[in-house]
This record gives C-alpha cells, structure tokens and sequence, in this order.
C-alpha cells in the first residue's frame, strides 16, 4: 500500500515537472505579440459574445497567415459574463499584462462603463466594438478608449425621423430596463417627439421576462401604430409572437439589437415579415471588405454566426493589428496611432475618431425583413414601393 | 376599461398561472416524497421543450407531416424522455445525498440546473439562439369586441386542467399514489409495509419531470418559441408557487401558481393604472414584495403542511 | 478526553506549518498559472497531493497538529497570505484575486454566522453585498465622510436594510426562509435597475478609497519599484477578514455560540431551556448582513464601479456554495473554498464558452463524494486546547 501511494506521489511531482516545462514552450520566428478580446462568452447574450469572438479571431488568423505581416499575433480572448464585476477582473487581467498591446473590448455597456478607468489606468488601448452607451466615450477623456461603432444617439434619431416620415404618428415603446433597452428608450423618445410622433405607453420589462401579454394586452387597448421595442434578439423573438397571439396588428420596430439571422429565424417566415431595425455603419454586406469578410468566416467553420456586431470586432481588430504594424508593438504608440484615425477604410465604411475617439458614423443603416432574411431598406420592395409596411 | 379586455388579461393570467401550477405540482411532490428542493426542475423543463423541438424537426425531416401524429409523438417523447431524465437525476444526484444537509441537495441540483442549460445552449445546434416552436394546434380565432379566443389557448388551457386533474387522481385514487402518499407521510414505516422506497421515489420523480416536459411543450405552443433560459426563471417562480401555497401539498401548489401569475398580472396592469408615475417594470418588485408579505402572514404556505410542527 | 488531551497536547508543530506553507505555495503557483497545460497540471497536481496526504496520514497529523496550535494556525495563514501578496507585489491581477477572496471570505464567515451557527438561511448575500457598494458609492461621491468610517457605515445600512426582512425570517424556517431571501435578492436587482436615482442598469462610479490624505488608487513607489496599488486594498480587506474571523472564532467558543447552536439544532429545545429564538436569530442575522456590506464597501471602492448586474441571485449562489464547500459551521474551510470558487473559474478562462459547464460539474463531484464540505465542522469542543475530535 505504501508503496503504491508513493509511486502515486512521485507521478504527480513528475506531472507537475513536465507541466512547467511545457508552460514554457518558446515562441517561434516571428515575434509573437498579444491582444485580447474581451465579450460575454457565457451566458443569455452569449450568441454576440461568441460572434465577435470570432470575428476577432478571424482577423487575427488572416493577419498571421498574410506573409507580409511582421510579427505573429496572438489572441487572448476573456470571458466578461455581462457582469461589471467580472469585467473589471477580466480587464485587470489583460491591461495589466505588459504583453498584450491591445484589446478589442466589450458587448454591455455596463460592463464598458465600469472598465474605461481601468484601461486608463493600465494604459492599454482598447477599441470598443459592441457597447452603445455615448458615456462610454463621452463620459470621459481617457485617450485609450476608442469606440468603431456609434452610439445609440444617432441610431434613435434616424430611426424616429426615418419612421415619422413613413407616416406614423402614434407609438407604443417597450424597453428592457437594462443599459441598453433603458438608453434607447431615452433617445428614441426624445427624437420621437422632436419629429412630431406620440407616445401612447412606455413599458419596461426585465431581460429575462417570457410572457408579455399583460403589456401587450395593455398596448392593444392603446392602438398604437408602431410598437418601438429597445433590446435584444430573444426578447424581441417572444415579443413579436406574443403580439400575434393576442392580435395586436401594429407595425414592429427594432433597435441594433435584433438585427441578427437569429431573429428571423426564430419567428419563422412570416411573423418576421416587415419587421424594422436601424444600426449604425455603411452596409458591409454590401461593400467588398463585407462580401471577404462573410466568405472567411464561412471558410473557417465556425460554429456560430458574426452576428450584427462580428463586423465592428473585425473592424476593430484590424484597425488594432494595423497600427501595432506600422508602430510596433508599444502600446504608447498603438494607442497615439489609434487616436489619430482618419478616415480608415474598413469593412463597416470609413472609421474617423472624434475628440473623443468616438468614430464619427455618418451612416444609419435601415434594415426590413423580407422573405426571412434582414434587407437594406433602399433595397428591399419595402423600400421601392412594392410591398407596404403596416397600416400604410 | 371594457370587458372583453379583462377577459382577455383573465385569460393570459390562467394561462401563465397553469404554467407555473404545474412546475410548482413538481417541486412539491419531490418535497412529498424526500423532502428536498430539486432546484433544476425549471431546467427540466426547458430540456424537455428542446426534447419536443428535437422531435419535430427528427419527424419533418423523415417527411411525417400530420400536425395531430406530430403533436402525440412530440409530447410522447418529451413526457418519456424527461420522466426517464428526473428517475436519473433522483438516482445519481438526490439519493445519494439524501443524508447530506438539505442544501447540499439544493445546491447540487442548482448546479445541475447550470450543467442543462449550458448542454442545450452549446451543444443544441445554435443552441444559444431562441429558437420558433412549431404551430401544431389549430390557430383558428373568434374576436369577441376586443377579445381575441384562439383554439389553441383553450385547447392548451383544457390540457394543462387535465393534466393536474390526471395527477391529483393518480395520487389520490390509485395504489400508485397511495405508496407515494405513505412514503410522504413516512418513509421508515412506508418501508415497514413493504413499500419498496427507492422505486416509489423515483416514480415520483419521473412523474414529476414528466409534468414539466409537458409543461414546457405546452409553454412552447403557446409563446411559439423557445430558447435555453426558460428553465431558470419558471424554476424559480416554480419553487415560489409551491412554497406560498405550502409545501408537500398539491392543492398549494396550484393555488400558488395561480397566485403568483395574479400578482404579476396585477402589478403589471393595476400598478401603472393607481400610480401613474410607476412604470410597469416594477411588476416584479411587486410580485415579490408580495410574496415576502404573504410569506410573512402565513410562515408555511397558505395551505400548511399538517406534520410540519414535531413537538 | 482529559488522557487524549495531555497526550496531544505533545503533538509537534511543524505538520501544521509544512501544511500552510504547502497550501501557500500551492496558491502562489495556482494565482500565477497562465497556460492550460500548467492549470491542468495544477489541478491533477491537488488531487493527487490530496490522496498523497490522505494515504500517509498526513491530514489527520495535520489537524491534530492544527487543533493543538491554533493561534500558531491563524498566524500561520495570515503569514502565508502576506507572503503570496508580497512575491506578487507588481502582479495587479494576482493582487486583485487575493483582494477579492479575501472580501469574498469575510461576507461568507458572515454567511457562517447565519447558517452555521443559528441555521438562519440567507439567499440574499450578494443583495446585503451590493447594498453595502451602493451605500459606498453614494456616500463617498456626495459626503466629507472619512471613507474608513463609510465602509462602517455601508455595514450599518445593510444591516438596517435586513432587519426590514426580520419579521418574515423569525417567522419562517427552512425552504420557506430561503423563499423569503431569494425573493428579496431578486427584487433588490430588479429595483436597481428600474429605479434611475441610484444609477439605474448602468450604475455609478465609485471614488477610489483615501484615508488619511493616503490615495489607495495610487501605485506604490518605494525607491525604484512600483508596488502595485491593489496592496493598499488587499492590507485592509485582510485586516478587516482576519478581525472578522477572529470575532467569529471567538462569538463560536463563547455561550453565545453554544445558544446559536441550540438554536440551529433543536429550536423547541431551545425554547424549553430558555434560550431566547428571536434573539439569536435577529443577532446572527444582522451581524452577518453587516459583514456582508462592509465587504461589499471595500469592493466596491476597488473595482470603482458598481452596478445591479453584480448582484444577481446567481451571485448569492456563489456565496452560498462557498460556505457549503468550506463546511458549513466551519471558519478554516471558508479561504479555501472561497479560493477555489472565485479563482478556479478564472483559471478555465482558457476553455471559454465551455468554462461554467465545467464548473457546475465539478462542484457537483465536490458535493457528492464530500457532502460535509471540505473541511467538515468539528463536534463542539468544550475544552478548549483539547486536540480529540
């Protein structure tokens, strides 16, 4: 007996040993330089999480197997829950690791929010490619916080000038009462009757909430023409086929957050029909950069769909690998050459960082789902007259 | 406010109430028979909605396309495959812990609830997207005024009476559910008279996992879709239902259910028609302000456990 | 008892001090493991020490060892802690877990209390955790006040927070009691969040904490090495950890420990001899909310943010479950469960999305193969320095 434990206890020295021997694997040619990405890779808004994810990593796997680049990159990707706690720890975890230059950081605003000092405080540069809280980038003056995607500020105000111009007058609006449902049930209000439009009822629902008749039955005896509805995908999915269930017949408009594949899909075909979404950036389905973009990610078989934002942590990250190639590797640097962007070709359009690094988006893009699939408004028959949304 | 809207907002609340009354039957005949909390019952549920889902998509493919074989092989093979899940979660997980401190149970099945959700959310194909759940019942509907009846709530509603009105006979009126009721008083003396303990437990279980496979069917008909977090919230209100009404005791847990889908209904509408500076989302906040408060008034259920008290 | 008790009281030290340094070391290498291969070698390492210690009989010479020296024990690990924290010293996020665990610990010694000794269940930790943040938030943005005396403070307004659910807990028991804490752990998130006075979903910015014209924020320099500012936090949270154990060590020897015990145990009997129910359990409740929220002050001062996401009910799990792998009742157990359970997750960054599955797992193994935690509570000693069981 004693002898066996003994060989037992020599094996696990002897595990021990050859695990920190292969900690120490040393690096190969080029030199290897890290970034990170930062998302919620578990949890209800995981599917974003993975989405951008990915297209981090897809931009990372490009750039290493392009033979003109200098130095072979390394992904770090970090897990943030949603969950500002876990985000500062994760946040921590990259910026105070000297050799990570860069980071492509963030989905929740909340969890944006809570980070910005730390990334100042470490001096990493970060891009955040997902996050549309406009204090995110405006609520300080951190140089190394940097944001490809626009705030809900624009989005709202297309959108209610968009929707008042098609006619509507009367709305009703739900909201998630997170961050992001809350914020864009502030901007979009505030547009909304800027442009002329009436808001009949607001309601705020929690994100994991399943059952909406209650509000819905609600907005049914106000007659809306529009329901605005400020949040995610699987939120919006129940809403929609909730407002079928009880008949009521009201034009649906979304915000960024439904503007994924998996929305379509999960109301099928018809429910989904005529639906609305706007989200900020030139189509990238339709630039050249957008159609490489798809086609790699199709190529590398990834598990999961880009999702609305996998095209801004592409952005993103490309944006980072670009200038730690002409600076190298410093993040002093990275983060001046960031700072300085003007006018960048990317696949979501031109990237221009304003004095607070928040890069200027000229365009709104407006979506409609037409036979299951989510089509530029000036595209779709929607938009040439063909087919007529709601009440019109 | 006209009627046909009340009718309307009485007939989500029953729905929603039916729901909740049958996830709460299922905690409440687990704490019958062992007197623990298997926290993971809502993730069961929402298990046993992919286990349907899975089943249509397996016969659309094969090319079976009558909605009515479709709809019994769905909730056959969700009813089967969760009772045979709940018989295997009793087995492997609550059993042996059967003499460990009762929040050990609860915590290993909260943590078994995690190990569901996140199987269905990575291993389901895509499985972290919400995903549609096919229209199998008729659709057909009458609008009375401004009350929309639809044939498949009522079918759904007549369902989920009959499945309670199913379980309270079996346990009341056959010699099944007399083992279940003496290994629920007493499992020493049920053991005693020859009641073999361990097949009536996990009866129980897997009777009690098969009520939230069809519970989770018939949420999936009635919203027309689903996604992986279901199961976390409905364990929750669930487990709520069951211990406002009382625990252990059947007739509780419907009324709890009933109860609890009230009081959201309430808060939602009534609240924002007294206060009109309180917006809707405090609903929750009411419903579990409530809830503390009834707690409060009545210490164990509003039905309580006769041998709670063992002076 | 009495010949048990000279006979051990022979028993050497230094199984104790090799066990500390052991778990020392072990954690040194655990909170510097980066590559998957070296947190798998970690991991198989543990096991396979555990068994190790098992077979030679090392654990029980160990806790003999323990049972017989426990001043030299609590030295010991506070030694070995400062130790971990000072090779570390630049290591900010190694600093920040060691922070957080401590924190972590004290609002479970807290739990202890509730749990442990008066078996008064609190689902609700990470709420009385977040209002203590809140109240630090709140306070050090809009008062002069001393921040040490905010950090009192934030456990004063948690506890009074709590005492709104007295009347329900007295009245409950079990499940029911657990009902009423879930319900309002929910409710506190969801009030945060719909409420737009304290931040609302995005919360509020915390300033960083200054005692003494002292910046806690601010790097350390001492001649030409920067020590890390997370230093600052991690000689507080443990000053006010190992205050509060010793308090709990001491409230669990007194009689006050011994009538919370009855209380937990046999409630009727209590009554029969006099013991006041509603007291200890008003006490044990309170005191433990307290904890919870001064904790949750220093935490919050740290990571400078807060916000109602940080407090789910999914947070209080994490509380509770670190009490029930410590050993419920059980002091010593509460640092390494609540090392294994916030540090662990992180370490299995590396397989991402997979990570919590993983997790939920693993805890299960714990549950089922050691019901009673890892380190089980021992029967009450009333001898104090007896090393028996």
């Amino acid at each position: 007996m004693q002898r066996r434990s003994f060989a037992r206890f020599t094996l696990a020295t002897a595990a021990l040993v050859v695990a920190g021997a292969f900690a120490a694997t040393p690096a190969s040619a080029r030199d290897t330089v890290k970034i990170a990405f930062i998302g919620p890779l578990t949890g209800g808004v995981s599917v974003n999480g993975i989405g951008g994810r990915n297209s981090t990593d897809l931009a990372v796997r490009l750039r290493n197997a392009d033979p003109k680049s200098k130095y072979r990159y390394e992904l770090v990707s970090l897990d943030d829950e949603c969950k500002p706690n876990v985000g500062v720890q994760v946040a921590t975890k990259a910026a105070s690791d000297n050799s990570i230059i860069a980071g492509v950081t963030h989905y929740c605003s909340a969890v944006a929010m809570g980070t910005v000092d730390v990334y100042h405080k470490f001096g990493m540069p970060v891009i955040v490619w997902g996050a549309v809280l406009p204090e995110i980038t405006y609520g300080n003056n951190h140089k190394e916080i940097h944001r490809v995607n626009g705030t809900m500020v624009n989005q709202n105000e297309v959108a209610a000038k968009f929707m008042t111009s098609q006619g509507y007058r009367k709305w009703a609006i739900i909201h998630d009462t997170t961050d992001y449902g809350k914020g864009h049930n502030k901007y979009f209000s505030e547009y909304l009757t800027k442009s002329g439009g009436q808001i009949l009822g607001t309601f705020g629902v929690t994100a994991d909430q399943q059952d909406f008749t209650s509000e819905l039955t609600k907005i049914k005896e106000l007659k809306p023409e529009v329901i605005f509805f400020g949040g995610l995908t699987p939120l919006g999915v129940r809403i929609r086929t909730q407002m079928d269930k009880l008949g009521v017949k009201a034009q649906f408009e979304g915000t960024s957050g439904i503007k994924s594949d998996a929305f379509a899909e999960g109301l099928g075909k018809d429910l989904a029909e005529g639906s609305l979404s706007f989200i900020e950036g030139a189509p990238w389905e339709k630039l050249p950069g957008g159609l490489v973009f798809t086609g790699k990610y199709a190529q590398q078989k990834y598990a999961e769909a880009p999702e609305a934002y996998g095209p801004f942590a592409f952005a993103a990250a490309n944006m980072i690998l670009d200038a730690i190639e002409k600076v190298g590797p410093n993040r002093k640097k990275v983060r001046d050459e960031l700072n300085n962007a003007k006018n960048v070709d990317t696949i979501i359009g031109k990237v221009t960082f304003d004095d607070h690094r928040q890069n200027i988006v000229p365009l709104i893009t407006k979506y409609v789902v037409q036979d299951g699939k989510w089509v530029v408004w000036e595209d779709s028959e929607y938009g040439k007259g063909k087919r007529k949304l709601m009440g019109r | 406010m006209d009627l046909g809207l009340l009718g309307q907002y009485l007939l989500n609340g029953l729905m929603l109430g039916m729901i909740y009354a049958m996830v709460a039957v299922g905690f409440t005949l687990f704490f019958g028979v062992l007197d623990v909390i298997k926290f993971s019952h809502g993730d069961v549920l929402m298990v046993g909605t992919f286990a349907g889902l899975a089943t249509y998509l397996g016969l659309e493919s094969v090319g079976i396309d009558s909605p009515w074989l479709q709809l019994l092989l769905v909730v056959l093979v969700s009813v089967s495959a969760m009772a045979v899940l709940g018989a295997l979660i009793a087995k492997f997980l609550i059993l042996p812990l059967k003499d460990a401190p009762p929040l050990n149970t609860l915590l290993a099945t909260l943590m078994l609830g995690s190990v569901l959700r996140e199987s269905v959310r990575l291993f389901y194909p895509n499985g972290s997207n919400p995903k549609p759940f096919p229209r199998l019942l008729p659709t057909d509907e009458w609008s009375l005024g401004t009350l929309t009846l639809r044939v498949d709530n009522l079918i759904l509603l007549a369902a989920g009476v009959a499945a309670i009105v199913g379980v309270h006979l079996l346990i009341t009126r056959t010699k099944l559910g007399l083992a279940i009721r003496a290994v629920a008083q007493d499992g020493e003396t049920a053991r005693i008279m020859g009641i073999n303990f361990e097949w009536i437990v996990l009866l129980t279980f897997g009777l009690g996992s098969g009520l939230a496979a069809l519970a989770g069917v018939m949420n999936g008909l009635y919203y027309n879709e689903t996604n992986f977090g279901i199961g976390l919230l409905l364990g929750v209100i669930g487990f709520s239902a069951a211990i406002l009404g009382g625990l252990g005791n059947v007739y509780g847990a419907i009324l709890g259910g009933f109860i609890f889908a009230g009081l959201q209904t309430l808060g939602s509408v009534a609240l924002p028609a007294v206060l009109p500076s309180v917006p809707s989302a405090y609903k929750d906040v009411f419903a579990f302000t409530a809830v503390i408060v009834i707690m409060a008034w009545k210490p164990t259920g509003l039905i309580a456990e006769k041998s709670s008290e063992r002076v | 008892m009495s010949m048990q008790n000279s006979n051990s009281s022979a028993a050497p030290s230094w199984p104790l001090l090799t066990g500390v340094s052991v778990v020392g070391v072990y954690a040194h290498f655990l909170l510097h493991a980066e590559s998957q291969i070296a947190v798998l070698g970690l991991a198989v390492g543990a096991i396979l020490l555990l068994i190790a210690f098992s077979r030679f009989g090392w654990t029980a010479r160990v806790a003999t060892s323990a049972a017989t020296y426990p001043k030299l024990l609590g030295a010991g690990a506070v030694a070995a802690v400062v130790l971990v924290a000072a090779v570390s010293y630049e290591m900010h996020f190694a600093l920040l877990m060691l922070t957080t665990v401590l924190l972590y610990s004290t609002v479970c010694l807290g739990l202890n209390i509730q749990f442990g000794y008066s078996g008064v269940v609190n689902f609700a930790g990470a709420a009385f955790f977040g209002i203590g943040s809140y109240t630090a938030a709140v306070l050090a943005s809009h008062s002069p006040l001393p921040h040490l005396l905010i950090v009192a403070l934030a456990g004063l307004v948690a506890a009074l927070l709590g005492s709104l659910l007295i009347l329900p807990v007295l009245r409950t028991r079990g499940h029911y009691a657990a009902l009423i804490t879930i319900a309002f752990g929910i409710l506190f998130k969801t009030f945060l969040e719909v409420n737009d006075a304290l931040g609302g979903p995005q919360g509020l910015k915390i300033p960083g904490m200054e005692i003494l014209g002292w910046k806690f924020n601010d790097n350390i320099a001492i001649g030409d090495h920067e020590l890390s500012f997370y230093l600052n936090y991690l000689v507080l949270s443990l000053a006010l950890c190992a205050v509060t154990f010793v308090l709990v060590r001491r409230l669990e020897r007194s009689w006050m420990g011994l009538s919370m015990d009855v209380v937990r145990l046999d409630e009727t009997a209590a009554a029969t001899f006099g013991v006041d129910i509603a007291r200890w359990k008003i006490t044990a409740f309170t005191l433990g909310n307290g904890l919870a929220g001064m904790a949750g002050a220093i935490y919050g001062m740290m990571t400078g943010f807060v916000a109602p996401n940080n407090f789910t009910f999914g947070d209080s799990l994490i509380l509770v479950s670190i009490v029930i792998l410590g050993g419920i009742g059980n002091p010593w157990g509460i640092l390494p469960a609540a090392a294994i359970v916030l540090i662990l997750p992180e370490k299995l960054q590396f397989i991402q999305e997979y990570r919590f599955l993983l997790y939920a797992l693993l805890v299960i193994l714990i549950l089922l193969f050691r019901p009673d935690g890892l380190l089980p509570r021992k029967i009450r000693n009333y001898f104090p320095g007896d090393a028996g069981r």
